[in-house]
């Protein structure tokens, strides 16, 4: 068996698909097996492993997100240190942007400057995504223990500053002023604040894990907060069951519903004073279930569609259920491994 | 009559000793100690497959770790992780923790992972190897799902006063020292060996994890990279003292030093910054050992105690601006383990011969990463007993009985019983039918147990019930030597345990999968001499099916009803040597199918290991000046430097070579 055969690249994106989503499939650690799928929502096709079919390049160690701007995607691939870019259209390579420690997430600020948060750096880094340069960073450094050292994770746009959460280990958000570039405030949340976004009403919405038993920072009940961004004060906290694990939360297009996996799919009205409610439920959870549940969630910016993904086993393709915005389901298909977020072209 | 028999006994637990002295006086030669008739035909194994490895071998791969010796020249599956880097064991089909690994009778697995890195052992320190399949192992000890391995150490009492020094010097920087000194009488011997081996490890390979946009053609190309950070080195001390105060009485002292540090080169796609991501991994190792054997005159008995420990750091490090590198992973874990074990054999009426034994093993592990805070302390004290019985009737039929009992922090197992024979089926010759059934279990280890987050004390002990059956033929002609087996086996195991990703987020072990494991081993091997000419062939193939019938609760699991990642479902490996007069050539050939990354058994480019071979080719030539025999051989590993993976997307060598001097005396 030739090795190059494994090379080949092939002509795989589909002609004129105007509409779209991303798979983000994280991958196995250590095994260089991330990968990308497409799926075309009108055509209900998807096409795996785009970007190793067209460019004959795997997409690097466990793929955490994928952002658009223009036509460009910006997929960080965190344990390979880099960001991948390429053509959303015609999912050809068109470079990279290296030299970054642990990347999770990027968030552009303009054409010249994106943010590029990080695990273990201590800082969020700056690069220019024109020249595919890291350009500097910005300091997160504090005098604690070397775990206390604020894993930056989702970064969300808030006027001139951002907001990002420190997850692992951490329990902290972090405001930052885009003009100079440096941390202006933060405030203590619950327990490892794992995903974080903004609604139409500029309140921000705080999903924490709640920590695991034997954990140095704590263990307790996970809960979902409303913060408001102008004020950083919070305004309503929903706390679950100790042992929940709650994730994935998500906004629709019109950024007044909020969806998250807690076991089932919730889903929360972002004015709604009463507790959220499932939209879908998982046929798995009985917790001695062998594997399975829902691992990514997306939500279709245009149609308030939602797409969550189930990792099965995590060292096999993943399935994606595609429902309407009424939880009726419309679709299933296969992706890769360890199907973990989307992004909507 | 008595005192005969007794002598005999002494005579058979020395055969090993004498083996030991063939390695060290068959460098260069040829006289092949295989599976001889006595071997084939022992009541004491009815029904079980033992192989010892050929003395041969085990001189041919004296530069190798245990790794390399069983992946070329055993039915065993190696996988490894790279030149120098973790290598477990798969036998059979099964998983690392199912292969139990004993050095002169005391287990080696370690309490923490159940497993056993054969990367970490260098032929260097084994005098026998004996490699049980399957049910086999349950005469040595419970857990042996896939089968066991046995290094031992032996007094050569008509040693006087020997030794020998190597020099290795190898592509990529590799380096290996060698020194062993034996001295004694027929009283007392005393071995002492000392190694070391280092190697840069850094060899190039075509970085098809990255690419770069040509600024002319605009065509992507992969950069030629410098396999870096994957250096090893390790360095040990064996040492060995017999003491033999009469007929009746071997007592032996052994002790095992080995400090060992090595580095994972980073994913190879990646593209941080060149400071960052950098790891190393320290194991320090001391193992000792205190055994009496007495044998009486129809009775042997043996005592053993032995202290084990050892201590694995792991560090993973980032460089941070202005702070320097700073780790954001130091995990240190302390491993120890007390083992008493206590074995009696009873030569009784009618050819009955009965042995018993218990042996108490108190484990403790202590794990903490320092910097995330995690981390758990346990110990665990087990204790297993057991009874065996054989007999061999006529001179065609051999029947063995075993049960051992299991007990582990105060929790009865089920019984582990074993029931084989061996039928020789022509009157005279060696032409033996083997078989055997047994049910067998093996514990969760302490991190399945324990680890923090994810680790379940609910567990179960994984459930083996297996069946063997085999032929073994042997025979011979003036100057020639052939002896083959093939083996049909089939092993049903079931709450095999997983680590799979729950619903919290982390991966938890689960008794969840049921795995049914078949498979076929043939081995032949053929040696002799024409004239100056002596030659000696031994072949093995496996066909291995150890597929998964687990659980099916999950929609759209496609894992039911397929291979085991991993798991090649072929293997085949063949071992020549040739010397004539102080000449010698070897050629090693090995073979694997396509191996599956994927639960499913996606054959995707990306996922799949696909199918190779590698050939590896030495000459020597071995002389005696006075009372010093000089030797000097050249390996060359992968002559057609083939571009293969052992796992998904970590390069392995190219063509590579070695130099091995010897002086013996």
């Amino acid at each position: 068996m030739k090795d190059d055969e494994l090379w080949q690249r092939a002509e795989v994106a589909p002609a004129d698909s105007r509409s779209g989503v991303f798979i983000v499939n994280e991958g196995n650690f250590m095994y260089n097996n991330a990968s990308l799928s497409y799926y075309d929502t009108e055509t209900n096709e998807v096409y795996n492993d785009i970007f190793f079919n067209t460019n004959g390049l795997p997409l690097g160690d466990v793929a955490i997100s994928m952002t658009i701007r223009d036509s460009l995607g910006y997929i960080v691939v965190n344990n390979s240190g880099k960001v991948n870019i390429l053509d959303i259209n015609n999912f050809e390579y068109r470079g990279k942007i290296t030299g970054l420690t642990s990347p999770r997430y990027i968030h552009f600020i303009n054409d010249t400057k994106a943010y590029v948060s990080d695990l273990y750096a201590q800082a969020i880094s700056i690069v220019n995504p024109a020249l595919r340069e890291l350009t500097g960073r910005i300091d997160l450094r504090n005098n604690a223990s070397p775990y206390n050292q604020h894993p930056t994770e989702q970064i969300v746009a808030y006027g001139n500053y951002v907001f990002t959460n420190c997850w692992s280990f951490d329990n902290k958000i972090m405001k930052i002023d885009t003009y100079n570039d440096s941390v202006v405030d933060s405030m203590e949340v619950y327990l490892q604040p794992r995903s974080m976004v903004m609604d139409r009403y500029n309140s921000l919405w705080v999903l924490t894990d709640g920590g695991y038993e034997g954990n140095p920072l704590g263990y307790e009940a996970p809960a979902l907060m409303r913060i408001d961004a102008a004020t950083m004060s919070t305004e309503m906290v929903w706390r679950f069951d100790k042992g929940d694990w709650p994730s994935g939360l998500g906004l629709n297009g019109r950024r007044d519903t909020l969806y998250f996996i807690n076991g089932d799919v919730y889903r929360h009205s972002v004015l709604s004073e009463s507790a959220p409610e499932i939209f879908i439920e998982s046929p798995y959870n009985d917790s001695a279930a062998a594997g399975g549940g829902f691992y990514g969630l997306g939500v279709d910016p245009y149609s308030s569609e939602v797409y969550v993904a189930d990792a099965i086993d995590n060292v096999q393709p993943g399935v994606v259920y595609r429902y309407s915005h009424a939880a009726v389901p419309v679709d299933t298909f296969r992706v890769g491994i360890m199907p973990g977020s989307f992004c909507f072209k | 009559m008595k005192r005969k028999a007794a002598l005999i006994l002494l005579i058979l637990s020395l055969a090993a000793g004498a083996r030991a002295q063939g390695i060290r006086d068959s460098v260069f030669s040829v006289p092949v100690v295989k599976v001889t008739a006595g071997d084939m035909f022992r009541p004491a194994s009815a029904g079980m497959k033992e192989s010892r490895v050929d003395s041969i071998i085990i001189t041919e791969k004296i530069s190798s770790s245990l790794s390399g010796l069983l992946s070329e020249n055993s039915n065993i599956f190696i996988k490894s992780h790279g030149r120098g880097a973790l290598a477990t064991a798969s036998f059979r089909g099964t998983a690392p923790s199912h292969t139990q690994v004993s050095w002169n009778g005391i287990e080696i697995n370690t309490p923490m992972s159940g497993m056993v890195d054969f990367s970490l052992i260098p032929v260097y320190i084994i005098d026998g190897l004996s490699i049980s399949h399957g049910s086999a192992s349950i005469a040595r000890h419970s857990g042996g799902l896939g089968g066991s391995v046995e290094i031992s150490n032996e007094a050569d009492w008509s040693d006087t006063f020997s030794g020998r020094y190597m020099q290795g010097i190898g592509s990529y920087s590799t380096f290996d020292e060698y020194l062993g000194i034996s001295a004694g009488n027929r009283k007392l011997q005393v071995k002492t060996r000392l190694y070391h081996n280092y190697s840069a490890n850094d060899y190039t390979f075509v970085n098809r994890g990255i690419a770069n946009i040509d600024p002319g053609g605009g065509q992507l190309v992969n950069p030629i990279d410098t396999n870096h950070n994957a250096s090893y080195i390790r360095y040990g001390i064996l040492q060995e003292i017999y003491f033999r105060p009469g007929s009746r009485d071997i007592l032996s002292l052994k002790y095992w030093g080995q400090d060992s540090k090595r580095t994972l080169p980073r994913a190879t796609s990646y593209e941080g910054p060149d400071n960052s991501n950098l790891n190393n991994q320290q194991s320090r190792d001391h193992r000792l050992t205190a055994s009496w054997e007495h044998y009486g005159d129809s009775s042997r008995l043996q005592l053993r105690t032995a202290y084990t420990a050892k201590d694995l750091d792991y560090v993973l490090k980032n460089n941070i601006y202005g702070a320097g590198l700073i780790p954001v992973i130091y995990s240190q874990s302390s491993q120890s383990g007390f083992i008493n074990k206590v074995s009696y054999r009873l030569n009784m009426k009618h050819g009955v011969k009965l042995e018993a034994g218990l042996d108490a093993g108190f484990y403790n592990v202590s794990t903490l990463d320092t910097v995330s805070g995690t981390g758990y302390e346990q110990s665990r004290f087990e204790l297993s007993s057991f009874v065996g019985v054989h007999r061999q009737f006529a001179d065609r039929l051999n029947i063995r009985i075993m049960m051992r009992q299991d007990l582990a922090d105060g929790q009865l197992l089920p019984l582990i019983p074993y029931l084989g024979f061996d039928y020789r089926l022509l009157r005279g010759h060696d032409l033996v039918l083997k078989a055997n059934i047994a049910r067998n279990y093996r514990q969760p280890s302490l991190n399945d147990l324990y680890w923090e987050p994810g680790g379940n004390p609910g567990l179960e002990p994984e459930k083996g019930v297996s069946a063997e059956a085999g032929l073994e033929f042997s025979g011979s002609t003036a100057g020639q030597k052939i002896d083959a087996e093939l083996t049909l086996y089939r092993s049903d195991i079931s709450n095999w345990i997983i680590w799979i990703p729950g619903y919290k987020g982390y991966w938890e072990p689960r008794n969840i999968k049921r795995v049914l494991s078949q498979g076929l081993e043939l081995n032949a091997g053929l040696s002799g001499s024409t004239g100056r000419l002596g030659y000696s062939i031994n072949a093995g193939y496996a066909y291995t099916s150890s597929v998964n019938y687990g659980d099916t609760g999950v929609w759209g699991d496609e894992s039911y009803g397929k291979q085991l990642v991993y798991v090649p479902l072929h293997s085949a490996n063949v071992m020549t040597k040739f010397n004539y007069g102080i000449f010698s050539l070897g050629w090693q050939y090995n073979y694997y199918s396509e191996r599956f990354t994927t639960s499913s058994n996606d054959i995707s480019r990306r996922d799949w290991l696909y199918p190779y071979f590698m050939n590896d080719l030495s000459a020597g030539m071995e002389k005696e000046i006075k009372n010093l025999t000089l030797s000097a051989e050249l390996k060359v590993y992968n002559i057609f430097n083939e571009t293969y993976h052992s796992i998904l997307y970590r390069p392995m060598p190219g063509r590579n070579y070695m130099l091995i001097l010897m002086i013996k005396f």
